[in-house]
């Protein structure tokens, strides 16, 4: 496993903040295109800073063809941007935490001071468990249709078997983040794949989230409280299970580092994109998160699970804690399955 | 009530399977199962590179199992229609004697009381074989691999190809303003919607946008559209007989700017123009199908769009303007 990477830019000494971001349409299905759904996320995210897509000098979408059923469905999306005169835009075939990263680096260059990222995507147009399978190991995985709830058992397993979650543990995790229901009641539920219920289980969600970044001193015209990241990295791992260790993410444990989580000010919250209960719990552990930090206040993933937003959600509801007068939040970001794919964000506020 | 349109898009694939993955798949078709040795560890499936540290790794194939350990497991008490059996079975975690690492695939254990961590299992070969994932029909309890009827063997040759067929079914919303300027075209109407605040006017349909200004335009944006324009620009077409290709003959779609207004309908059929005689410049005039006959409500790209079938020469003088080609959209 490569330990010894760093990046020069995780760790960033130029300004660079989320000063605002919004959701649309989060439901378990909408009538509303991907176009629609962005067009009214970018108007809530830009209205309350004063701010008009004229103001954009850079944009980043996060979207998924496979998804939406159409190729360059992200040509339609530009519908939304209002890219006339024409404007720098670029697209991730990644959740918008992604698109994120790239805008992050983009304000690096120093040229512009602000861009707009996005994640969206409608869960409901296909069917999940026959979609995920696809996206597995085209030689050996997806041939045997090879679901994401499947892997997602058998790292519950491994998580298990390693000490770190329990089956009470994982209900635990389920009803916290929904705010719903009793340990009790759900573990008498049905198994979906054993050791997993389907309270372990994320909801299928649509909707769209846009967030809006600006460098130092227009941060601080714009915002009171910028939401400053001050740390950034991702990583990723095999992309067939078969042959990592379930029981660990060492993809998250680097990003972090690389993010500068250990040093500074102490996590007050963490926005981890757990999908499934174990995952939380394997992820608290990897990133040596106590109980003194709020781990998912918002109701993370297993809420509402927005596939291509769900990650840069997380972001957002981090922001949201600086906003609130919070000193510093971790967000979590993930892709493929069992946590293959992570990204680590820092997010600081200052007084 | 907002319409759905439910979609069915297939792509099959052919993979090319390079030397590791191609000797892996050859070995199957004669029930043999290859690892690749990394130091002192056999990887299975065989990979071409460390999946750890990205080292090439050489190409030194072994043979393993084909009995092996179950090491974790899960149980799909409904499986779908790309699993491997359609009966309730565990998706296993198998370690095959001598790998380093397990295999995924589905074990045929009748219930979940039946299957544990450690037990043993082998393979159970499908009677043809064509050098698949799936030549192992599933595992079975047991050290003794077994053939799933008349064991009819292999391709006799080095398998390079597999095939792969990806279909997904999509179920998508249909906009109101979509339905509308559909409608429309059953009364021979072409319907236009003008931006309020940059006063551009688009044509009406699955786009109801203005993407200068990020609008979406309703009812009370609507304008006529003229029945007639003329040929920007064109594409002909020579058909690739990829799968689900109909057409055989050579075709034209054109760009028609209407008159009177910035509307340009992109990629549109033509009729009675053949495509040696088409060029920038022709007047042409809608062609509608007869106000009783149904229409594909499918809208997409170089498509009839409702009734309107498509475009024909009206007879007028060609325009003449270098900058009509230009217009595109």
């Amino acid at each position: 496993m490569t330990t010894g990477l760093t990046t020069t830019t995780a760790r960033t000494s130029t300004d660079i903040a989320v000063i605002g971001w919004a959701q649309a349409a989060i439901s378990r299905r909408t009538d509303q295109t991907e176009t629609q759904m962005l067009m009214t996320s970018i108007t809530d995210a830009l209205t309350p800073l004063g701010l008009t897509r004229s103001d954009v000098d850079f944009t980043c979408l996060g979207s998924c063809d496979y998804i939406t059923g159409q190729a360059f469905s992200f040509v339609a999306n530009l519908d939304a941007i209002g890219a006339w005169p024409p404007k720098r835009d670029s697209h991730v075939e990644m959740d918008g935490a992604w698109a994120l990263y790239e805008a992050w680096l983009r304000l690096h260059e120093g040229d512009i001071e602000i861009a707009v990222v996005t994640g969206s995507g409608r869960t409901s147009t296909g069917d999940p468990s026959l979609i995920y399978p696809m996206e597995m190991d085209p030689y050996v995985l997806a041939p045997l249709g090879a679901d994401l709830v499947t892997f997602a058992a058998l790292q519950a397993r491994a998580v298990i078997s390693a000490g770190l979650a329990d089956e009470k543990a994982m209900a635990e995790v389920a009803v916290r983040s929904r705010g719903k229901g009793s340990v009790e009641e759900l573990l008498a539920g049905e198994y979906v794949r054993e050791p997993l219920r389907r309270h372990d289980l994320p909801p299928i969600t649509d909707g769209a989230v846009a967030m809006v970044l600006a460098t130092g001193e227009r941060a601080r015209q714009l915002v009171e409280r910028p939401a400053y990241i001050t740390g950034f990295d991702h990583r990723t791992e095999c992309h067939n299970p078969a042959f990592r260790r379930l029981d660990d993410s060492p993809s998250t444990r680097i990003a972090a580092r690389e993010a500068g989580l250990g040093t500074g000010a102490p996590i007050e919250v963490a926005e981890l994109q757990a999908s499934f209960t174990h995952e939380e719990l394997l992820l608290r552990h990897v990133l040596e998160l106590g109980d003194e930090v709020a781990v998912n206040p918002s109701g993370g993933a297993l809420r509402a699970n927005p596939i291509m937003a769900t990650g840069l959600a997380r972001i957002g509801y981090a922001a949201d804690h600086v906003f609130a007068g919070g000193t510093r939040a971790l967000a979590h970001a993930t892709s493929g399955p069992c946590l293959q794919q992570n990204l680590i964000c820092v997010l600081e506020g200052r007084s | 009530m907002t319409r759905f349109v439910e979609s069915t898009i297939t792509f099959p694939y052919k993979r090319s399977l390079g030397p590791v993955t191609g000797a892996f798949m050859t070995a199957l078709a004669d029930k043999r199962i290859l690892g690749v040795r990394n130091g002192t560890d056999v990887l299975v499936p065989p990979m071409e590179w460390d999946p750890a540290t990205g080292a090439e790794l050489a190409a030194d194939l072994v043979e393993v199992g084909p009995a092996g350990t179950v090491e974790s497991w899960t149980w799909v008490p409904e499986p779908t229609e790309q699993h491997p059996l359609d009966r309730p079975f565990a998706f296993a975690f198998i370690r095959l004697d001598g790998a380093a690492n397990p295999l995924l695939h589905a074990l045929d254990a009748g219930s979940p009381a039946a299957v544990s961590a450690g037990m043993r299992v082998a393979p159970r070969w499908r009677e043809e074989r064509i050098g698949h994932i799936t030549d192992i029909a599933c595992f079975v309890p047991g050290v003794r691999s077994e053939v799933d009827g008349t064991d009819v063997g292999g391709p006799g040759q080095p398998v390079e190809l597999m095939d792969y067929t990806a279909a997904i079914t999509y179920s998508t919303p249909v906009l109101a303003m979509a339905d509308h300027a559909l409608a429309a075209t059953r009364e021979h109407r072409l319907i236009g919607l003008r931006c309020p605040t940059c006063d551009r006017v688009y044509v009406g349909g699955d786009r109801p946008y203005c993407p200068v200004d990020a609008l979406e335009l309703g009812a009370d944006a609507e304008v006529e559209l003229p029945n007639a324009g003329t040929i920007t620009n064109f594409i002909v077409v020579e058909p690739v007989q990829y799968p689900g290709q109909t057409v055989t003959e050579q075709f034209a779609r054109v760009f028609v700017l209407l008159d009177g207004t910035d509307v340009v309908l992109t990629y549109q059929p033509v009729i009675d123009l053949p495509v040696g005689d088409i060029h920038v410049g022709v007047r042409v005039s809608a062609v509608w199908a007869p106000r009783d006959t149904p229409v594909d409500t499918f809208s997409g790209i170089g498509r009839p769009m409702g009734s309107l079938l498509g475009w024909t020469p009206s007879g007028e003088s060609d325009v003449h303007d270098p900058d009509l080609v230009n217009r595109i959209y």
